[in-house]
């Protein structure tokens, strides 16, 4: 299994929150090689199970979301074009932005509508907000209304491309990236004996409130759950105050309330012993990825959180290295075999 | 898929560096010139005989340069800082571009989650935003690029929707492709054509080839504003998409004279020519210099109604592009006989 192929294939997919079906159906494909079954539950959450090697073990679950950001189409206009609400979209990203809108007879392409500098008028520095920008599809509105309904779904139109080195930059890869990373580490022990029951869930409707790993958190109890999920890589213009990761930094392990410090402590100490490069992520409250839903589940779930760190979150150009990538994928196959042992995470 | 216009508008060329666009345009006009050459400042002149003599030439001009950028300084973590002018800042967020045509890079800013409420309601300025190549050091990106390359905006030519095509640099290159086409056929006056550069930045290209030919009629080929879109306020005075082809009133450059423009626009509803005026005194182009440039002309300004020019992903009708090639035909075979 060629892990960007894997990336390449299903940050294409096409699963905004709420409508991640079609992405499930994807996910499921791709874990079926690495894992002994899989299932799909109505949320369109995606369960690959795999047994311990020991009867009694116990449960780890890893949960790394494939819902994406996008747009919810709330009018079609006399003249053709579409307005819309968002869904987790920055509006800065959105002006002139290339998208794909879902409906109900395939996949049509817009663009986000922009006012030339020729023909502007007002605040030039202003972002336009979200209601006042429509997606052109380049129809009448006698047309448009054949077509697009209210209800639609539209995602950014952004392929992945290879950059500089190990960099590659493309849309969804919160948390898609995360998901290709940990079913790559799962699937590089899959000869090995397994200390714990593993469910690795590709989670559901994170973006508005990670509402699928909570459902999955219900239905698994799982012992310890991992929320495996994007984090802030340093740019240029952060200011000194933001909480940053380094590039090309390594994994970032997690630590705080919601990425509990004795589990925090112990993967670091497994990424030291096996020369996993890593680096530490303090969240101080909460860590707005699945753990915080998941750790509030049944009578509490212990959680740990591990992070790839990445530039330009929420935009269609997320960009990563792939030594991060491949350093969390080593760090989830090495807290996996740890389990059961001294020192291990459960 | 019209392949000629995709190839046009997915070529690289900023203000300056035209020659990528030149060199196709050369192979592609080759058959049909008598003369041909690009004079000091990179503008392609390209004679056709007809089968009448003019007094004075008759030059038909459309730009090859799009908007872009050069890159300006590499910073100390491998991120590069860009210059220029043209487009809205605001658009190139969370945009990829290309340097030297074929080095991508991206355009973003740090994410939503860590930007203040005042950030997330004004869009950062140029010179606050930087391209990402990829590069992790200075080095790394010295070895890939260095200042004073230009940077494109990339945006795929695609033909989407009912009859229309969204690209990046469909401003000018419509126009280039409508000289093209019209070259293809017999025409009755020589004429020449311009390929021009530098339009961007104020029209010093083509100024410099209307000195050389000193035409006495110019027809120039534009992608122009459409502001039919949700927002634009009314009235705009600029073109409409799907309504044909624009023949200009007056622009920043120049006042476009009536006789010339009324009896062009008359033959034009004679014949069932789409046509609309752009009546928007906003935006120049290189009507401007070439008019009152070496003894003077008579200008005509035809424009294709284009949304969203200067961005990557520009709007046009293709049927808009058919009529404009059809009505500068026209022109062409008219305007002889304002033979001055």
């Amino acid at each position: 299994m060629d892990l960007l192929e894997n990336i390449k294939r299903i940050t294409s997919a096409y699963g905004v929150s709420g409508d991640e079906y079609g992405v499930s159906a994807i996910a499921a494909e791709m874990m079926a090689p690495a894992v002994d079954r899989v299932e799909i539950d109505r949320f369109g959450n995606v369960y690959g199970y795999r047994s311990a090697a020991a009867e009694n073990a116990k449960t780890v679950m890893i949960s790394t979301h494939i819902d994406q950001i996008g747009l919810l189409v709330t009018k079609v206009t006399d003249e053709g074009f579409l307005k819309f609400t968002d869904i987790g979209v920055d509006p800065r990203m959105l002006p002139a932005a290339r998208m794909r809108v879902v409906t109900e007879s395939g996949e049509y392409l817009g663009v986000v509508i922009s006012t030339p500098p020729h023909i502007q008028t007002g605040d030039k520095s202003a972002v336009p907000a979200p209601k006042d920008m429509a997606i052109d599809v380049g129809m009448t509105g006698e047309e448009a209304k054949k077509i697009f309904r209210v209800g639609d779904y539209a995602y950014f139109d952004s392929e992945m491309e290879e950059l500089a080195g190990d960099v590659i930059s493309g849309k969804a890869y919160d948390d898609r990236l995360c998901f290709c990373s940990v079913l790559d580490g799962i699937a590089s022990i899959k000869d090995k004996p397994l200390p714990v029951n593993l469910v690795f869930v590709g989670s559901t409707k994170e973006e508005v409130g990670s509402h699928g790993a909570l459902a999955a958190a219900h239905k698994i109890l799982p012992d310890l759950a991992i929320a495996v999920d994007v984090c802030h890589a340093r740019t240029p213009d952060n200011s000194p105050s933001d909480m940053v990761s380094e590039f090309g930094g390594g994994a970032a392990i997690g630590i705080g309330p919601e990425s509990l410090p004795v589990l925090a402590r112990r993967a670091m100490e497994i990424a030291r012993a096996k020369d996993i490069p890593y680096q530490v992520d303090p969240i101080p409250a909460g860590s707005g990825t699945d753990a915080s839903a998941i750790q509030r589940a049944a009578d509490g779930i212990a959680t740990l959180v591990l992070s790839l760190p990445i530039k330009y979150m929420h935009s269609p150009v997320e960009t990563v290295r792939m030594c991060d990538v491949k350093a969390l994928s080593r760090l989830i196959a090495a807290l996996l075999l740890g389990c059961g042992e001294q020192g291990g995470l459960i | 898929m019209n392949e000629m216009l995709k190839e046009l508008c997915q070529l690289n060329g900023t203000s300056g560096y035209e020659d990528e666009v030149r060199e196709y345009i050369k192979k592609k006009a080759e058959p049909y010139a008598d003369d041909m050459y690009t004079d000091a400042v990179g503008n392609l002149l390209v004679f056709k005989r007809g089968e009448k003599r003019r007094i004075r030439p008759l030059m038909v001009c459309a730009h090859m340069d799009e908007v872009g950028f050069l890159v300006q300084s590499v910073n100390p973590d491998g991120t590069l800082r860009i210059t220029g002018r043209g487009m809205d800042p605001r658009i190139l967020i969370g945009k990829r571009m290309r340097v030297n045509g074929k080095t991508p890079g991206v355009i973003s800013t740090k994410a939503v989650h860590l930007t203040t409420a005042e950030e997330r309601k004004k869009a950062p300025a140029l010179h606050q935003l930087f391209l990402d190549i990829g590069a992790t050091s200075r080095e790394q990106a010295l070895s890939m690029v260095k200042p004073g390359d230009p940077v494109t905006p990339y945006g795929p030519y695609v033909e989407f929707g009912s009859g229309c095509v969204m690209s990046k640099a469909i401003d000018d290159r419509v126009g280039c492709y409508a000289e093209l086409e019209i070259m293809k056929q017999d025409l009755e006056y020589d004429t020449w054509f311009v390929f021009s550069v530098c339009e961007e930045i104020g029209g010093t290209g083509a100024a410099a080839a209307a000195r050389a030919i000193d035409p006495g009629v110019l027809v120039n080929l534009e992608g122009t504003t459409a502001g039919d879109m949700p927002g634009v306020k009314m009235p705009h005075g600029s073109t409409e998409m799907r309504k044909g082809p624009a023949i200009s009133l007056i622009d920043r450059g120049t006042v476009y004279p009536r006789e010339l423009r009324d009896k062009m626009t008359a033959k034009a509803t004679e014949l069932g020519i789409r046509w609309q005026y752009r009546a928007s005194a906003n935006g120049g182009t290189d009507a401007g210099k070439v008019h009152i440039a070496a003894s003077g002309c008579l200008a005509i300004g035809v424009s294709n109604p284009t949304r969203y020019i200067h961005c990557a992903s520009s709007v046009a009708y293709l049927d808009d592009i058919e009529e404009m090639v059809r009505l500068t035909g026209m022109i062409i075979r008219e305007a002889g006989e304002c033979n001055v």
